[in-house]
């Protein structure tokens, strides 16, 4: 076992890869009572047309990775929230565009409970008569969504954003969608992507490394696994402009709701540099749109916008956009306004003052979010998805120049990649 | 394991409590007003917290306020009102990192309890009033954030079976107070009100992180001079309603999924001694995913995504919540009632009991890792006046036993059932 040491932020973190492939990565922490730990798969509601080599192409019905998450909670022998609860556990799971999260948290037995996270993810077990059930839970969940205007403001935005990728596809499916999976399809997505060379656990907390690490080692050394090659998955090529401009949508509220934002051109980054990409771009919509700039004050005074405004930055290998926005009585003057002071923003450029304040609220920002051993571990594992490193983030951002950030600016807000997305109340009759 | 004691002291008159523990990289400070929640002042009790926000005498703007927490390493400011049974409670917070893990060795600690005493002790004036324009702004604001609470329909649905429920009590009141009265807010009016709170009402001081007893006292000491006279102190007194009788409230809006929430009474409190054997009820019922409400109405009947319940023990209350089908509302509602009566007949098995508490004790024990849970957790013993550690809590709820549960099943009533549902049908 690797011990990687990072001692600005006093934390030790340990590594090994095992034989079959999964990576492990443990992070003790001082002076907590819970532990947390997750093993997530990269395999999310993007990944819908693969191929294992040597095998035939698949192409999948929407949300089924979601379906899968759901239904590997099932064991023959019942459900497994049973067996975390016998020790106290709290366990759950999620899906995102690209990794399925298995987790649980626990004040003691640790072994245990994460024996049981090992064995119920590595040990699916679907029948017609489970699959059908669980079709009117999901079939509630959506409709859920589809009732949460927050929601579909939010993912109105990516449905406009985008053509073809499958970003677009809403992450559990729609209730035609999910009627047509099948058992036989949930064991070709299992088998394709819950090898342990596409999985990473992590586990955090109040444990000892030697004698976790020796749990999992056990474990995984009884289950046998042939050694998979490279899964390919497949994407539709994505014109680099936004498919629609503006969607409108109306849903019993009180108040409107926009979110829009900007499409990345360029995809394909990795690692160190879409990670840079990420924080360069979060650090120029906090400086310009944060609650200590200039256009956030305006338009709080103007009774434009209210504490549900802010702004979010996704980059990934594959798609990457910007999300801006909250309730406002005025969608389209909010949408006109800021766009404009973005564009002004441009042409003046970022100052050296905004640059470090904003730099060093950042850095606070991080540490304080090490305070949470669910965001250590969730984060760890989708930026080493990515190729990088959360505890880089640091170092990235000190290294970070204000040049960067203006050619961030200039790169990313660009008039013919915005989309907007409201949701207006329902003209009462 | 370690248990969280914090240190209590009277400073300035005002209660002080200080934990230090190096568990976390950042310190956080928490000021609690205490309030009756009472329709005369729940509207300024409700705005006082958005306008100290906005703006004190030191950093006139909104903007020269955040560009300074910004300067503190991006401390976390944060001022909101929330409503604990019968009481109101306006909570001013600041997260603050921690200079050991920083290059750069600015006292932090010493700035940000600065910083908060700015903001309670010495709020922007003018006029004899708080600022004109941020009592409109704030005024309007919180008008629209009261008329979009519709925006959220599990959220809606709970405050509407909730103001069917306590239609004559204290508790149907919003935290965020009425629509009626931001009409016409005075400035002057509402600031001779938070003077009086400020020198009446109790005020808690909770700070918890890597830090030192005596240097905190000193700050506080230093920064924070209140006019404090005639402390009052406020009873922890819920209305309780001795004659429950079942009634039906049906909503009709634009949705797509009904929304099923039923309000009971427990008539049991945090300071009743069958509190403990409650929230074992309220797990093997609904706190879980195995308990009866997921495994019954969820995985058995496959009805629901979410059917759970929970307890506001300020109050005496339980809601139980479920989203479903609408012609799916009978079936549901027999089904969660029949739950109920299991649980007073004691169809409990051994195994639901046992794995209840077992996830009580965890749930319990997670709160020592965050700050903020801590806080919470010492905080509602304190207006509560039951003052138990969490390992006595813990205790108690490892003693109950199921015959304490069943007892306490006899307790727990229906009061109101709601349905927000679609406008399909007839109304």
């Amino acid at each position: 076992m690797k011990k990687i040491r990072y001692e600005q932020i006093n934390e030790t973190l340990y590594y090994e890869k095992l034989d079959n492939g999964l990576d492990v990565y443990i992070l003790p922490k001082h002076g907590f009572s819970k532990s947390y730990a997750t093993f997530t798969t990269k395999y999310g509601s993007i990944d819908n047309h693969f191929q294992i080599p040597g095998k035939d192409k698949v192409k999948v019905p929407d949300g089924i990775a979601h379906f899968l998450e759901h239904k590997m909670f099932e064991e023959e022998e019942g459900d497994v929230f049973n067996k975390f609860a016998n020790f106290g556990a709290s366990a759950n799971a999620f899906t995102s565009f690209d990794r399925t999260a298995y987790l649980f948290s626990s004040t003691g037995h640790v072994k245990e409970n994460l024996t049981t996270l090992l064995d119920f993810v590595q040990q699916p077990y679907f029948t017609y008569e489970n699959v059908e059930k669980e079709k009117g839970i999901i079939g509630q969940e959506i409709k859920m969504y589809d009732d949460n205007a927050d929601w579909r403001v939010y993912f109105g935005l990516i449905e406009n954003m985008y053509h073809h990728h499958p970003v677009k596809i809403d992450i559990a499916g729609t209730v035609p969608s999910i009627t047509e999976i099948t058992k036989d399809m949930l064991y070709t997505c299992y088998e394709t992507f819950y090898h342990p060379s596409n999985m990473l656990l992590f586990v955090v907390g109040a444990i000892d490394p030697d004698e976790i690490i020796n749990t999992v080692r056990s474990n995984q050394a009884a289950k046998s696994y042939s050694k998979q090659e490279e899964i390919l998955r497949f994407f539709e090529e994505e014109p680099a402009h936004v498919a629609v401009s503006k969607n409108v949508r109306e849903m019993a509220v009180a108040m409107p709701k926009v979110m829009f934002g900007y499409k990345e051109k360029m995809t394909g980054l990795v690692g160190d540099e879409l990670l840079k990409r990420e924080l360069a771009t979060q650090l120029m919509l906090d400086i310009l749109l944060g609650q200590s700039s200039d256009l956030y004050q305006r338009l709080y005074e103007d009774g434009l916008i209210n504490d549900t405004f802010g702004t979010d930055y996704s980059g990934e290998t594959q798609y990457g956009f910007s999300v801006i926005g909250g309730d406002t009585p005025d969608p389209e003057g909010l949408v006109k306004k800021v766009t404009e002071g973005l564009e002004a923003a441009k042409e003046k450029g970022i100052t050296k003052d905004e640059f470090e304040l904003n730099r060093k609220k950042r850095i606070g920002s991080f540490l304080r979010s090490l305070n949470s051993i669910e965001f250590i571990a969730n984060s760890f594992t989708k930026y080493k998805f990515n190729e990088t490193d959360l505890f880089q983030i640091v170092p990235t951002l000190e290294q970070m120049t204000l040049e960067d950030i203006n050619q961030r600016l200039s790169e990313h807000i660009q008039q013919e990649q915005l989309s907007v997305s409201i949701v207006k109340p329902v003209n009462q009759a | 394991m370690s248990q969280l004691l914090f240190d209590t002291s009277i400073v300035n008159q005002l209660n002080l409590h200080i934990l230090p523990t190096d568990k976390f990289k950042t310190t956080t400070m928490i000021v609690h007003i205490e309030q009756d929640l009472k329709e005369e002042t729940v509207t300024q009790t409700a705005l006082l917290p958005h306008i100290l926000k906005r703006g004190c005498a030191k950093y006139p703007s909104t903007q020269q306020l955040r560009q300074y927490t910004d300067q503190l390493f991006g401390a976390v400011f944060h001022a909101d009102v929330i409503k604990k049974g019968e009481k109101q409670i306006v909570q001013i917070q600041l997260e603050i990192a921690n200079e050991k893990y920083l290059s750069d060795n600015s006292p932090l600690l010493q700035k940000g309890i600065e910083f908060l005493g700015e903001v309670i002790a010495r709020p922007l004036i003018q006029d004899g009033g708080f600022s004109k324009s941020f009592v409109r702004s704030e005024a309007d604001l919180l008008k629209k954030r009261i008329s979009s609470l519709v925006d959220d329909k599990i959220r809606y649905a709970n405050q509407r079976v909730t103001e069917e429920m306590c239609k004559d009590e204290p508790y149907r009141l919003l935290s965020h107070g009425r629509l009626e009265d931001l009409d016409d807010v005075d400035p002057v009016g509402l600031y001779q009100y938070y003077q009086q709170l400020l020198a009446e009402n109790p005020i808690d001081i909770y700070v918890v992180g890597d830090v030192q007893i005596d240097e905190v006292r000193k700050e506080v000491e230093r920064c924070f001079h209140l006019n404090r006279q005639n402390i009052r102190h406020i009873n922890f007194n819920p209305v309780q309603k001795d004659q429950v009788e079942e009634k039906l409230v049906i909503d009709q809006m634009d949705v797509g999924q009904g929304k099923l929430n039923i309000g009971c009474r427990t008539h049991i409190t945090l300071q009743d001694d069958d509190y403990e054997a409650l929230l074992v009820y309220n797990g093997i019922l609904g706190g879980f995913p195995h308990s009866k409400l997921f495994v019954n109405v969820r995985e058995k009947a496959s009805l629901a995504y979410y059917a759970v319940s929970r307890l506001e023990s300020h109050k005496g209350i339980m809601m139980m919540m479920s989203g479903i089908e609408t012609d799916k509302f009978d079936q549901a509602l027999e089904i969660m009632k029949k739950q109920m009566a299991m649980m007073k007949t004691g169809e409990i098995s051994e195994t639901e009991f046992m794995q209840t508490k077992a996830a009580l004790n965890n749930q319990l024990l997670e709160t020592k890792d965050n700050a903020r849970t801590i806080i919470d957790l010492s905080y509602n013993g304190r207006i509560s006046s039951t003052e138990k550690t969490l390992e006595q809590i813990l205790e108690k709820v490892n003693q109950v036993t199921i015959e304490d549960v069943v007892a306490v099943a006899q307790k727990v009533e229906i009061d109101t059932i709601y349905f927000l549902r679609d406008k399909e049908g007839k109304s």
